[in-house]
């Protein structure tokens, strides 16, 4: 009993930590519906910049930006509370410039749920990048002096010590709770955003400005995240910006348990993730580390897939999406009646596509074709052996098209099937395992390793792919995230640098290697090429653009979705053993969840509907940086890359759907649009609202 | 009623308070045009979305009769067994796969009939998934070119008009040769003369399908004109099933239009 009270503290604190971003993602999503995975990515930013502020270290600005040379350096220093201030401010600013430009081009076009996703996953990328980059450093530690409440024991439970700190964080949790409870209670603002939240029409109606909710909502939902960002930061200890993002999956967990729109559920789930973790930990990880390795992370996660995949009704009063448009709805059907009433084909054809094309849409550029792609393909085959290429370029070379055969999994699952998933990362990691497995273990000869890896694969893809069944877009991406997070902790620390897997000695070169890589990619492209050609594909399409009307013509989703999430699975475990062997042990970097997002974002800025777009990402965002490398400080990390390519990411979204290509008319037209469209679609709206169809409202 | 292709039998569903179907029971003959007429919130696509297995009613059964005198009871079917059963529905908002081209939505659609093309065989391209794609290419373009888009194929939905979509639809269901077709509103949306072209348009894939034809629609003169029967529906019920001229007269028909009690 000692013991197990002595189990609370922890978890509760832990608890405090993951219910503080739930109710940060609860208030975003309840007054606006846009789930924003750069949640923990906002907290972040704000408490590098507090803590830089108390660090007193020079603050320096270093843009080089074409010819712009923009060069500042200003000595700061505060103290803790006279900080908190000029941070919150921060808070409130940045949450304003995210509102302004990136989310309101999505909210007034009526997004799909994919594309929020993807959105906000990118803008999560963009400010970790851009955090490390500004504040210089990928690590935040708070020494014992700046440290927000003392980190000496206030009391003990079970013999375990409480530090101030740690009660500070818990109680700010209490105060959170009670605060938001009164917001929605007793202001003007909560009022609207609840009214908003159950009918826009009707609160329109009343005069509640949605634009305006927004911005509100954004800016106090930063001010959150900050205030939350900074005391984690704090208890964390040490924390870098994808950690917190990492945390950010556990809050989601714990926030779409409640549907994303209730308080104390959230709170509670996270509070009881908290708890979960901590009695895990000290009884079964205490018990053997090894063999119990991960298993904190697995059991909690994997109870809230659970959660998910039975859908008890609280879930999903919340959050419906549009079966039709992929837009989401508010409260079952009504939207989709509301566009049926406006003109309902005309509903069905403006709703957007899926996602963009991407930049593989240049590819389909048809005077360039045939004689630049046998021309690619030469010198693709013959890279290893061109004149100024030696072995400094083929290892690089390799490792790209591992990862290109990477993105091409999410070609298949994301661009064809329609389904969001963060897991591929646990595939990559699947197939490393499997061939360390089968070359060490079983002690198969060559090529066998390799099929071990991908056999290994498909049936856990199956079952990953159980709660994708039954659910969709956001739930999905939730639930994979969440097993690619179980598999990260789980499986990718039992086959570290230990396993060594030693390819055969003929392919003992990078030379070799990248030949042998060449052909299995050829292979994994070729059956994708056959896929899309054929009924497979067609299927494929068909559940992504609509599972009604797929069921309506005998085409099976169950089916269909376990088919792609198999293809997809041995894809991305193929690739996984192409790093096991070029790496000489199992690849632990492109296993983590931050890599799939990354890998996700990277997909679709190079085109995600297409085979070309795997091999444009593979070359702009790994082989050429790489290649140009030299010409930039090689001293210093730079995170420009990932600045532009998330950047990139949400503009090319914005844009949808022609992608880069048409992007010029979109600067032209639509960015003035979006204003004008907000008013006729009110307008619309109120005329719809009037004599929207009766019969599907329940 | 002498041969009853689909006999409903007492569906019913409740959205809460709201009884979207009530006890909704009516046959439909074998070969014959049905129209199903009622005001907004009557509950006909409910109806559709039941025998189609979008929704599943609370209560009630819906059995298809073969010609061969076998009943098959559809409601207890997963949705997507129901279209091998011979039963399809186009949707009141032209509803289509949106990003892929029309050419391909009649290939896509044609997907359960291909038996010789499972994954591997795609993949590897054998004869049997060699030809089962020819036959399916073949069979998309007779439907294109019979409902006069063939010069469209290459284009997405929302390139083409609401009157080609509605044709598009018809193309659709048709390809897959079913043996009731469900429209759900196919004149909703397109222009009068269109309209006007619609009736003997379906009347002829009536026809060339031997399908028996069970519309929603709102045009009167359309719906009046090409069904044999009629059944008028009003919150959730059925108000009344005959000839179109007997429906027109009925008072509770033009009670539940004009929403007075001075028939």
């Amino acid at each position: 009993m000692q013991e197990l009270l002595g189990t609370f503290p922890g978890g509760l604190v832990t608890g405090s930590v993951y219910a503080l971003l739930a109710m940060g993602l609860v208030f975003t999503y309840k007054a606006t519906r846009v789930p924003n995975f750069a949640y923990g990515a906002m907290a972040t930013f704000v408490a590098f910049f507090h803590y830089e502020l108390v660090a007193g270290r020079r603050f320096s600005l270093d843009l080089s930006l074409l010819v712009v040379r923009l060069d500042a350096d200003w000595d700061v220093q505060l103290s803790f509370w006279a900080a908190i201030p000029v941070s919150l401010a921060a808070a409130c600013l940045l949450g304003l410039v995210i509102e302004r430009l990136v989310i309101r081009p999505f909210a007034r076009s009526r997004a799909p749920m994919v594309v929020m996703i993807i959105v906000t996953l990118g803008l999560a990328l963009l400010l970790a990048a851009l955090t490390q980059q500004l504040f210089g450093a990928d690590q935040l530690i708070v020494p014992n002096d700046q440290a927000v409440l003392p980190r000496t024991p206030a009391f003990a439970v079970g013999g375990v010590n409480v530090s101030w700190e740690r009660l500070g964080v818990m109680g700010l949790l209490a105060a959170l709770s009670v605060a938001t409870w009164w917001f929605f209670k007793a202001t003007r603002t909560g009022l609207a955003i609840r009214a908003s939240a159950t009918d826009p029409e009707v609160a329109a109606l009343l005069g509640v400005s949605a634009r305006k909710l927004a911005v509100v909502s954004w800016v106090s939902g930063s001010l959150v995240a900050g205030v939350a960002g900074i005391a984690l930061a704090s208890v964390v200890v040490t924390s870098d910006p994808n950690l917190l993002m990492l945390l950010t999956i556990k809050g989601f967990a714990a926030a779409i348990v409640g549907g994303l729109v209730s308080f104390p559920i959230a709170v509670g789930a996270a509070l009881g993730i908290g708890l979960g973790e901590e009695l895990v930990r000290h009884y079964l990880v205490a018990m053997d580390a090894q063999l119990w390795q991960g298993a904190p992370e697995v059991l909690t996660l994997g109870a809230v897939i659970v959660v998910l995949a039975l859908r008890p009704r609280w879930i999903f009063t919340g959050i419906r999406e549009d079966e039709d448009t992929g837009v989401v709805g508010r409260s079952g059907a009504a939207d989709s009646a509301l566009a049926r009433a406006i003109d309902p084909v005309e509903a069905f054809r403006l709703a957007r596509a899926t996602l963009p094309g991407g930049l593989a849409t240049w590819a389909g550029w048809r005077p360039l074709r045939r004689a630049a792609l046998v021309a690619l393909a030469g010198l693709t085959v013959l890279f290893p052996v061109l004149p100024f290429v030696d072995d400094f370029y083929t290892l690089p070379a390799n490792l790209a098209i591992a990862a290109g055969v990477v993105l091409l999994s999410f070609v298949v699952l994301v661009g064809w099937l329609g389904q969001v998933s963060l897991a591929q990362g646990a595939f990559v990691a699947i197939g490393g395992a499997g061939t360390a497995i089968g070359a060490n273990t079983l002690g198969l000869p060559f090529p066998l390793p390799i099929l071990c890896g991908v056999a290994i694969a498909v049936p856990v893809a199956v079952v990953v792919s159980l709660p994708a069944l039954r659910l969709r877009g956001l739930h999905l991406a939730v639930a994979t995230m969440a097993f690619g997070l179980a598999a990260e902790r789980a499986i990718v620390p039992r086959f570290d640098a230990s396993d060594r897997v030693a390819p055969p000695a003929w392919m003992a070169t990078d030379r070799a290697k990248y030949w042998v890589f060449l052909a299995l990619a050829a292979v994994a492209v070729a059956v994708c090429w056959r896929i899309s050609a054929t009924r497979i594909g067609r299927s494929f399409a068909a559940i992504r653009d609509s599972e009604v009307v797929a069921a309506a013509y005998g085409i099976r989703p169950v089916r269909v979705k376990l088919t792609g999430f198999a293809v997809s699975g041995a894809i991305a475990a193929l690739g996984g053993t192409m790093l096991t062997y070029q790496l000489g042990a199992v690849g632990t970097q492109s296993a983590s969840v931050f890599s799939s997002i990354s890998a996700l974002a990277n997909a679709v800025v190079a085109g995600i509907g297409s085979l070309a777009g795997p091999a444009i990402g593979a070359f702009l965002f790994h082989l050429y940086p790489e290649l140009t490398k030299g010409e930039v400080q090689a001293t210093s990390l730079s995170f420009w890359p990932q600045i532009t390519a998330s950047a990139l990411l949400i503009l090319m979204l914005a844009v949808n759907p022609g992608g880069l290509a048409s992007m010029a008319r979109f600067v032209r037209s639509r960015a003035s649009a979006y204003d004008d469209a907000d008013e006729d679609l009110e307008l619309d709206d109120l005329v719809a609202a009037n004599d929207a169809d009766l019969e599907v409202v329940p | 009623m002498t041969d009853p292709v689909l006999s409903i039998r007492g569906l019913s569903l409740a959205f809460g308070g709201v009884r979207a179907l009530d006890d909704v029971t009516f046959d439909v003959e074998r070969g014959s045009i049905t129209g199903i007429i009622g005001p907004n919130g009557a509950g006909k696509t409910t109806l559709f979305d039941c025998l189609s297995g979008i929704r599943r009613p609370d209560a009630g059964e819906a059995i298809v009769r073969r010609a061969d005198g076998a009943e098959v009871e559809l409601i207890a079917r997963r949705p997507w067994e129901r279209n091998a059963l011979g039963v399809a529905r186009t949707f009141q908002n032209a509803r289509l796969f949106r990003s892929v081209p029309i050419g391909e939505i009649l290939r896509t659609v044609q997907h359960e009939g291909m038996a010789r093309s499972g994954f591997w065989r795609s993949v590897l391209g054998t004869a049997g998934a060699r030809g089962d794609e020819a036959e399916v290419a073949r069979r998309a373009e007779e439907a294109l070119a019979l409902v006069g888009l063939s010069e469209h194929a290459d284009k997405p939905p929302a390139e083409l008009s609401t009157g080609m979509l509605r044709l598009t639809e018809l193309a659709a269901v048709s390809v897959v040769r079913p043996k009731v077709l469900l429209l759900d509103e196919p004149a909703s949306g397109i222009a009068q003369a269109e309209t006007e072209a619609l009736g003997p348009l379906l009347r002829r894939l009536a026809d060339h399908l031997d399908a028996t034809v069970v519309l929603i629609e709102h045009d009167m003169p359309l719906v009046m004109g090409i069904s044999d029967t009629i059944v008028a529906m009003a919150e959730g019920a059925v108000v009344t099933v005959g000839r179109p001229e007997e429906v027109r007269q009925h008072p509770d028909v033009l009670r539940s239009y004009l929403g007075t009690t001075a028939a």
